[in-house]
């Protein structure tokens, strides 16, 4: 399994609102991409009508997984290819060390792939004496620099272009440059040397169309297509809900995830694999496996408040209009999700008491669900989680998170529904109010347990004459 | 113990949706069995294009390649389609300081253009990927393939030709065929595709019209690899700064004969 460190959420949120480049980054990139995909939507000839249809089209494929996926198997391996089902993230890895083993593998390209990520991919490959090595740049910046990625898309958004002329010095021995153009021709050579002497390529699945029996693969630098073409072997893996019946209604998934994921009508490349290469063909891999992972997700399946969260293609459109993410950046959210969706599954898939952080620390604004490409109501399973925060869940094996939290709303609950005791109260906190700091009229700091509300944010006191006050001595006054 | 994990996970899955576990379910209405009215109304629009409708498509065409770098190129005839090939291979250097040389496909268009003679008055030699004879034996299959793959990546220009073009996305469509291998599109660094007039479609709802249920396209669907490629390769993942040719071609035109 891989590295899950959502517990750290608070300390690294801290340290992210604290670094003002990765502050200046996101900005940048969420002033580019949140508005773009929202004109983007705009300029559908559907409009963006077009994410409700889709949210039918994926609510639809969930429904019917089984005969999906079945049918998908079914064509895959008629037409010679392997179909492998991991139940838990290790069957998968066992899986593709085991393929890699069996054909001799010693170098591994990498196309991007979050569930790789999930499933915790690299270090198993590096234990068993494979050499692996991520593709894409920005990935491939992140693996030099032995970091994790910071974002579904963008994943080495959180480094300065100073940073990666450093780390290619150091690791490519090149003369130091901070020319995007000439730090990627560098990259783009040392990764060709890669791709010719690889045994084996790897990658994800975007979405697969059952139908026709295909998966497929989107980018826009062309490192999937290579990892999968010039190598022997070609292994995807692909989360089990990444699937839709028909071509028509996978055109439509296209078309939102380039829109949603870069703000693009098409991404530059998009492959249709049904297969290995054919007798006749001259490239093309020997061998084509495709890894389907549950890895917890058939739990997300069977539970109705959830399942809508298997609708998602990881588009990434909701982390970059995220008023949190765009503050704390992808690594607070210690797993391979970040931002609102990873707020959702990361709780359902690492366990929500560990995650508990995530789901709480969103703002609920909504402006996830205007932007996701899919249109799913995140904002309501961030609340579904909370709830089953507060209240525990034996489904979930969610205990409550704080018993004392409960026990001061149940007695508040009491409380204001006796009004002269509440009334009361609120005199003397009306009078104790004074005791504390103030400046400019507002309250600076409140005493423990609640100091929390005024860390970063001043308070407005409480009237001194409160609105029922009011309302009583007008009515008083009126009846004159 | 494949097909034991196989049948747990579809227990799993059946169980969760509240089916009876261990029965295969048959859902004939998810998938399509004729055409809807809309996929009819998208195939006669195809096959009734007039010569003012192509013409507007070219120009369309042109415009959605403008922004992302595809060189889309106008030629009358086959003629200037071979000049305009030849003046890319004078003109450009290679990028990887090897000696010129030109990797094509061995398909029917690309045969016509008649590169060959030439190119070899450039002294640019030119590397045809014929069909691996799948009877000739396991050890020919293998040299051969390997002879093929070396000469695609010696080559610092791949010359195809695109089963379809869309657009208004700039997107060529290549399926996979013997002779006709995917890296002639993707290692070398620049990428040349010729097509006809005809072979342009408005968008993917007609591609995907064409290759579920007209009677030419259907029987080889979309083949066991199909690619779509919208211009060259490139990245914005160093301070979202784009940056063009990442790991596939540097460079894509294409060539549209109108005759």
């Amino acid at each position: 399994m891989s590295d899950i460190s959502t517990e750290k959420y608070v300390e690294e949120a801290r340290r992210g609102i604290a670094d003002p480049v990765l502050r200046r980054s996101l900005a940048s990139l969420q002033d580019r991409f949140g508005r773009g995909t929202a004109e983007a939507y705009r300029k559908l000839p559907e409009g963006p009508d077009l994410r409700l249809k889709a949210h039918e089209i994926r609510e639809k494929a969930i429904a019917n997984l089984d005969v999906l996926l079945e049918t998908l198997t079914a064509k895959i391996r008629q037409n010679g290819g392997h179909v492998f089902f991991a139940a838990t993230a290790k069957d998968a890895v066992d899986y593709c060390v085991e393929v890699a083993r069996r054909n001799q593998v010693r170098l591994i390209v990498k196309g991007k792939s979050m569930v790789t990520e999930e499933i915790g991919l690299n270090p198993a490959l590096e234990a068993a004496g494979v050499e692996v090595v991520e593709t894409d740049l920005g990935e491939y910046i992140i693996q030099l620099a032995g970091e994790k990625p910071s974002h579904i898309i963008a994943p080495a958004i959180h480094k300065t272009r100073n940073e990666i002329a450093d780390l290619f010095v150091r690791k490519l021995g090149i003369r130091r440059t901070t020319d995007p153009p000439e730090l990627t021709q560098a990259a783009r050579k040392a990764l060709r040397q890669k791709f010719l002497a690889a045994d084996m390529g790897t990658s994800g699945v975007n979405m697969a169309c059952a139908e026709t029996g295909h998966i497929t693969t989107v980018s826009n630098e062309g490192n999937i297509r290579m990892a999968t073409t010039l190598p022997r072997v070609h292994l995807a893996f692909m989360g089990m809900e990444r699937i839709v019946a028909r071509l028509d209604e996978y055109e439509i998934i296209l078309r939102l995830l380039c829109r949603g994921a870069a703000a693009q009508t098409m991404g530059t490349y998009a492959s249709y694999v049904g297969g290995p290469r054919r007798p006749g063909d001259s490239d093309g891999p020997d061998e084509f496996h495709l890894v389907v992972i549950d890895n917890g997700r058939s739990r997300i399946l069977a539970d109705p408040q959830f399942r809508e969260m298997l609708c998602c293609i990881r588009c990434a459109a909701c982390l970059n209009v995220c008023p949190v993410y765009g503050k704390i950046g992808g690594h607070s959210y210690g797993f391979a999700y970040s931002g609102p969706v990873g707020a959702v599954v990361t709780p359902l898939l690492t366990g929500v008491n560990r995650a508990k952080d995530l789901c709480c620390g969103e703002t609920l604004c909504g402006a996830c669900m205007d932007a996701c490409s899919m249109n799913i109501d995140l904002p309501r399973m961030l609340l579904a989680l909370r709830e089953k925060l507060a209240y525990g869940d034996a489904n979930w094996q969610v205990e409550p998170a704080s018993r004392a939290e409960g026990l001061a709303y149940r007695g508040w609950s009491w409380l204001i529904r006796n009004r002269r005791l509440y009334e009361f109260c609120l005199k003397l906190a009306a009078a104790g109010q004074k005791l504390l700091p103030q400046e400019k009229g507002l309250i600076r700091r409140l005493p423990p347990p609640v100091q929390g509300w005024t860390q970063s944010r001043d308070l407005h006191p409480l009237a001194q004459e409160t609105f029922m006050e009011r309302w009583r001595n007008k009515k008083v006054k009126s009846n004159e | 113990m494949d097909s034991l994990d196989q049948a747990n996970f579809f227990r799993r899955i059946r169980t969760a949706l509240g089916h009876a576990p261990d029965v295969s379910r048959t859902a004939t209405h998810l998938f399509s069995q004729v055409p809807s009215a809309e996929d009819l109304q998208l195939l006669g629009r195809v096959h009734q294009r007039s010569a003012a409708d192509r013409e507007a498509l070219l120009e369309r065409l042109i415009e959605a390649g403008k922004p992302i770098n595809l060189r889309v190129i106008p030629v009358p005839d086959m003629d200037a389609a071979r000049t305009a090939v030849l003046g890319v291979v004078d003109e450009k250097h290679p990028e990887w300081g090897e000696p010129k040389s030109v990797a094509a496909w061995r398909h029917p268009l690309i045969d016509r253009l008649g590169l060959e003679k030439p190119l070899a008055l450039l002294q640019v030699p030119l590397r045809i990927t014929d069909p691996i004879d799948p009877e000739a034996g396991r050890d020919r299959d293998q040299a051969e393939r390997k002879r093929q793959r070396a000469d695609i990546i010696a080559s610092f220009i791949g010359v195809t030709a695109a089963d379809f073009c869309m657009a208004d996305t700039a997107t060529l469509v290549l399926r996979n065929r013997p002779g006709q291998p995917r890296s002639v599109a993707l290692v070398p660094s620049i990428h040349i595709a010729v097509i006809t007039l005809d072979q342009i479609l408005t968008d993917m709802k007609e591609l995907f019209a064409l290759l579920r249920w007209d009677e030419r396209f259907r029987p080889e669907g979309l083949s066991n690899y199909m690619s779509f490629i919208s211009g060259p390769s490139k990245t914005a993942d160093i301070e979202a700064t784009m940056v063009h040719g990442a790991h596939g071609p540097r460079e894509v035109y294409l060539f549209v004969i109108a005759g």
